[in-house]
């Protein structure tokens, strides 16, 4: 242990427990005004499930919500495609690592310059804003991500094995898939999970490139906090919330040494 | 160097999607957006020329003065999550390693959840009468209730919320690789708490805490949400005079020159930040 009297200890840990209620009380009052029969603002009045009902049956809700997975789930794909073939090439002893720092510009830049900019070449290249748009956009995401991380990671694989399966007679296709994707396998489910969830969201990049067919889940929510005041936001929140703790229950489990940052 | 088992058989062409995508949608954009805003179209959408007109209508006192604000904004959001996040990250790679798994977990839950949700749920604690009010006057602090939404207060407190996980997170990853028994040394060879921190913690930690730090303050800068709903229309930051341009019918253009004109801001201050907290994290021969 470090050396330190007790006091500092006891002024660190109050420290890092008024850290915790800073980000939790508002996580908390939220959740329990969901269960709250009169809505905000009015003190607790009774129990109800009222709040989650009308969430269900919440068509527009739904539908944004299903945009929202539709759109995160194929920039997932894309960029996790675009990234495992990058590396396949790199494997096979292509020199495309030099391309690598293309793709660290997308954490650097500004996420609202990024759409602006995209927002004046859909317009330039006359293509109409809507999933399309919006799924090219959030790919860029995506590939900020993946292709670093599971660069680094490919380049700290033991080149040894890769050696091993060579002499021994595999083709360098099935020493891809075999040995080195397995290999990969850990980081490219974590670095996956953290595109969904980044997709998922993301605010920015949908408000300028939606157009106005294609709603979102973070554009019906902040329709939602514009218009009125409902429960309804609130229930919405619980239902995110324990969603957003399964999958960062997932990526801990991967047990890789992904860093989110 | 060409290793001598492998040597790609397969053409480019495998590889490349991902750099095209990036070429494509990323800096063809970007370069559009730059372009762009030195050109200048007429009434009817022909091309009359290249100028600096757009430039020098951003030029003047009260688009300096959004600039000078989001800067402010940006700066101040970092330090207040570097200050915030310091001691957490300390703890969790030295003190507390038995509780990192659970106290990152906590960490990460809000920060993937969506942050407009979060921003709704301050409103409950801040509002007239919200959690914060009934609090303060159960506890005879105010008798009034403190207007606490439509503030800078609430913009900071929201943004502080939720980008502080940006600079914890890459600290955490620097300091957590360190072994403890280092700050056992320097403690055991006779310094004192400063000293320690100053010559070995933040050394330690400098590459984190400079990711870190820009993690932050670039999209703060450009944050245009969170001002416009924590804080009401009382400021204008970068953020929100580029979304009405943008969004805006004829102001487009204007909007590109706008993005172009701050981000050169924005690039100008980033690196001398970057020299700035270079210099100030560099162990010096001094006595503390």
């Amino acid at each position: 242990m470090v050396k330190s009297n007790s006091f500092a200890t006891i002024c660190h840990l109050l420290i890092i427990a008024a850290t915790y209620v800073f980000l939790y009380t508002p996580i908390i009052v939220l959740l329990v005004f969901s269960f709250n029969s009169a809505t905000f603002p009015a003190p607790w009045t009774k129990f109800t499930w009222a709040w989650y009902e009308e969430l269900l049956a919440s068509v527009h809700l739904w539908k944004a919500f299903l945009n929202s997975l539709i759109i995160a789930s194929c920039a997932t794909l894309i960029s996790l495609i675009a990234g495992v073939l990058f590396i396949f090439y790199a494997a096979q002893g292509g020199k495309i690592g030099k391309f690598l720092p293309l793709f660290y510009g997308n954490l650097i830049i500004p996420e609202t310059v990024l759409a602006v900019s995209l927002l004046g070449f859909f317009s330039f290249a006359m293509i109409p804003l809507g999933m399309t748009t919006l799924i090219l956009a959030h790919t860029l995401l995506g590939l900020g991500f993946v292709i670093p991380m599971v660069y680094a990671r490919f380049k700290e694989l033991d080149y040894r094995l890769t050696e091993a399966s060579l002499v021994l007679g595999a083709t360098p296709i099935q020493t891809f898939f075999k040995i080195t994707l397995p290999m990969l396998r850990p980081t490219l489910l974590a670095t996956s999970l953290l595109v969904f969830i980044l997709s998922f969201d993301d605010f920015v990049l949908s408000y300028f490139c939606a157009g106005s067919t294609a709603q979102t889940l973070s554009l019906y929510i902040l329709s939602m906090l514009r218009s009125e005041i409902s429960p309804v936001v609130n229930a919405l929140s619980a239902v995110l919330l324990v969603l957003s703790s399964g999958l960062v229950w997932i990526f801990f489990s991967l047990r890789t040494r992904t860093k989110i940052f | 160097m060409k290793k001598k088992t492998l040597s790609s058989e397969y053409p480019f062409a495998i590889g490349i999607p991902a750099v095209i995508w990036q070429i494509l949608f990323f800096y063809a954009p970007l370069l559009l957006l730059l372009v762009g805003s030195f050109l200048t179209w007429s009434d009817t959408n022909t091309f009359t020329g290249v100028s600096l007109d757009k430039f020098t209508f951003f030029f003047r006192g009260s688009y300096l003065s959004v600039i000078a604000s989001s800067l402010l904004l940006a700066l101040s959001n970092s330090i207040i999550c570097f200050l915030i996040a310091y001691p957490l990250a300390y703890f969790m790679a030295f003190k507390g390693r038995k509780w990192q798994n659970l106290l990152l977990f906590f960490l990460i839950v809000p920060f993937w959840t969506n942050f407009l949700l979060h921003v709704y749920a301050w409103f409950f604690v801040l509002e007239r009468e919200g959690f914060l009010n009934t609090l303060l006057q159960w506890l005879g602090i105010t008798s009034e209730p403190i207007i606490f939404l439509n503030s800078t207060f609430a913009t900071m407190v929201m943004m502080v919320y939720y980008y502080m996980p940006f600079i914890l997170l890459p600290m955490y990853s620097s300091l957590e690789k360190f072994d403890v028994k280092l700050i056992e040394a320097s403690y055991d060879l006779g310094a004192s708490w400063l000293q320690t921190l100053r010559k070995i913690v933040l050394p330690l930690c400098s590459r984190g805490i400079k990711t870190g730090f820009f993690l932050v303050f670039i999209p703060s800068f450009g944050e245009f949400a969170i001002p416009e709903l924590m804080g009401g229309d009382r400021r204008m930051f970068v953020g929100t005079v580029v979304s009405q341009f943008i969004l805006g019918d004829e102001t487009g253009s204007f909007g590109a020159a706008f993005t172009v004109f701050s981000c050169v801001v924005l690039l100008i201050s980033s690196l001398a930040l970057y020299f700035f907290i270079d210099w100030l994290l560099k162990p010096k021969a001094t006595r503390w």
